[in-house]
């Protein structure tokens, strides 16, 4: 049973010492920090952790985020390391770190290609148990919204993530569900599979949704938002 | 003991193994990152060139597609701004090294037609037949490492297990890639191409580690100019990046770079001349102190 849930973006950049001696976006940190800590108020007896990657698995529960795949020099020894677990998974297990917590985890990523009904599936069966389970879901929107973006300017990216805020914001589980999987990928909205899971996990409840965090700074499109169940 | 550094042969230009060159960039392009459109006019660009062989550069690299995505450049586009100047700066100067900078065969088989010695593929062999025109015309070739990144788009949360590994694996498959193509083996350089499917981080680490890839006896290509990894490395903008810019250079220089692509010719040619004093391969310009 889900009992809270929490979006977050998955940019490397939330990782403090990737970004050099300047600490970048705080008030993304600090959104995120206090996401998560929502989160673990609500006292879960595992935390799911839900973001797109390569391929769809559970990732041993005890891997972390390889900070040195993005910053060599800084993330320890090459050789002693296996780059496997997803950048999303990564930061979001990161952020459990931060925020103290040593309870159960799972580490669920969804394959970039996974179709939306399988998606919901997935979401629908982190919902199924009787557990009380916390979902931190790392999603992030289209990486196309100027100039210097990293995919460069598409002027579809923001009325699709003036959708997917809206949706969130509502709790419009049936709207995140009919996200276009071939204009995310267009747009480099890594997030669309995440977004799924989460509606499939929360289909048919009531929702209150509080967002803490909603801009693009670097011409991705940041989302952080606390939804409450019941 | 890593293989030796050889001479360096484009078409008819030999380069001893020693001497440290300088490639200077001459954009054909309204929209460069650095220059922005100063040299998109034929006779400014042509005035540069003037200017950088002044200063002593020894190949000039003509590019007519910006890096950074934006205004589409088809192929006819492409060579309408290359393939006329390249012609006009080989009758000008017989002796000096053409290389352009780019990713697409149809465009290097114009060019080289009109006097191209050096294809700079720096978006990492995206195009299968680019070799075969390379070799067809005896031109050299650059080997360039981008990661899994596309022409003209920006890294995005790039990583690697080990970045310099990469860069090598890649570099030695395009370049045999290149030699079963015919390309001469004497024209074949890499470039680990710095800010290209790297973030500032990698950047620095395969300057770091810059020996590695010399150590694969190729003559590497080192292009750090102005780039984003210095601007973030520093937190400076583009028109105070030249001490990071002479700085790197000097590293790479000292691990044993090649060639090295500037717009700040003067400058580069004697950052490098300096290091190639402190190596041992260069005499000073001129020694009498403490000698009269």
């Amino acid at each position: 049973m889900i009992i809270a849930a929490a979006l977050c973006p998955s940019p490397p950049l939330l990782i403090g010492d990737l970004t050099g001696a300047a600490c970048v976006l705080p008030e993304l940190r600090l959104a995120c920090e206090q996401a998560v800590a929502g989160l673990l108020a609500a006292r879960p007896d595992v935390v799911a952790v839900v973001g797109a990657g390569e391929r769809t698995m559970v990732a041993d529960a005890a891997a972390r985020l390889d900070v040195a795949a993005f910053a060599p020099g800084i993330g320890g020894a090459v050789s002693a390391r296996k780059d496997t677990l997803p950048t999303s998974l990564g930061v979001g297990g990161w952020l459990l770190d931060q925020a103290g917590y040593a309870g159960e985890r799972l580490l669920r990523s969804v394959a970039h290609s996974e179709s939306a009904q399988r998606c919901g599936r997935i979401g629908a069966d982190l919902a199924a148990g009787s557990a009380k389970t916390a979902l931190l879901v790392l999603a992030d929107g289209s990486a196309c919204r100027d100039l210097k973006a990293p995919g460069y300017f598409d002027e579809r990216s923001h009325g699709f993530d003036a959708e997917v805020e809206r949706a969130v914001r509502a709790g419009d589980v049936g709207a995140l569900l009919a996200i276009d999987a071939g204009l995310a990928s267009e747009l480099m909205a890594t997030g669309r599979p995440a977004w799924q899971v989460l509606a499939g996990a929360l289909r048919g409840k009531r929702l209150t949704t509080q967002i803490g965090y909603c801009d693009d700074p670097f011409g991705v499109a940041y989302l952080v938002a606390s939804l409450r169940v019941g | 003991m890593p293989p030796k550094q050889t001479t360096l042969r484009l078409r008819g230009h030999s380069f001893a193994p020693e001497r440290l060159l300088v490639m200077a960039i001459v954009n054909r392009t309204p929209d460069s990152f650095f220059d922005a459109g100063l040299t998109w006019e034929e006779s400014a660009a042509m005035e540069r060139v003037h200017q950088v062989i002044a200063d002593g550069a020894d190949i000039i690299d003509v590019g007519g597609v910006p890096a950074a995505p934006g205004q589409q450049v088809d192929v006819t586009e492409e060579i309408r701004r290359t393939a006329p100047f390249i012609a006009a700066v080989r009758g000008a100067y017989p002796d000096v090294a053409i290389s352009v900078d780019t990713w697409r065969h149809e465009v290097a088989a114009e060019v080289c037609a009109a006097g191209a010695d050096l294809v700079n593929d720096s978006w990492g062999g995206r195009d299968a037949k680019l070799p075969a025109v390379v070799a067809e015309y005896g031109a050299g070739l650059v080997c360039a490492h981008v990661g899994k990144q596309q022409p003209r788009t920006r890294p995005f949360r790039v990583r690697y297990p080990d970045v310099m590994a990469d860069v090598i694996e890649a570099t030695e498959r395009l370049a045999a890639r290149a030699l079963e193509a015919g390309v001469d083996r004497a024209g074949i350089v890499v470039d680990a191409a710095h800010d290209f499917g790297k973030n500032t981080w990698h950047s620095l680490e395969v300057t770091r580690r810059l020996a590695e890839m010399t150590a694969t006896g190729w003559p590497v290509l080192v292009s750090v100019s102005r780039k984003d990894f210095i601007g973030e490395t520093l937190d400076l903008p583009l028109q105070d990046r030249l001490a990071g810019t002479l700085a790197t250079t000097s590293v790479c220089a000292w691990l044993g770079g090649r060639i090295f692509r500037a717009h700040d010719v003067a400058q580069t040619r004697q950052v490098l001349d300096m290091v190639a004093a402190i190596k041992g391969d260069q005499p000073p310009a001129r020694a009498v102190r403490g000698l009269t």
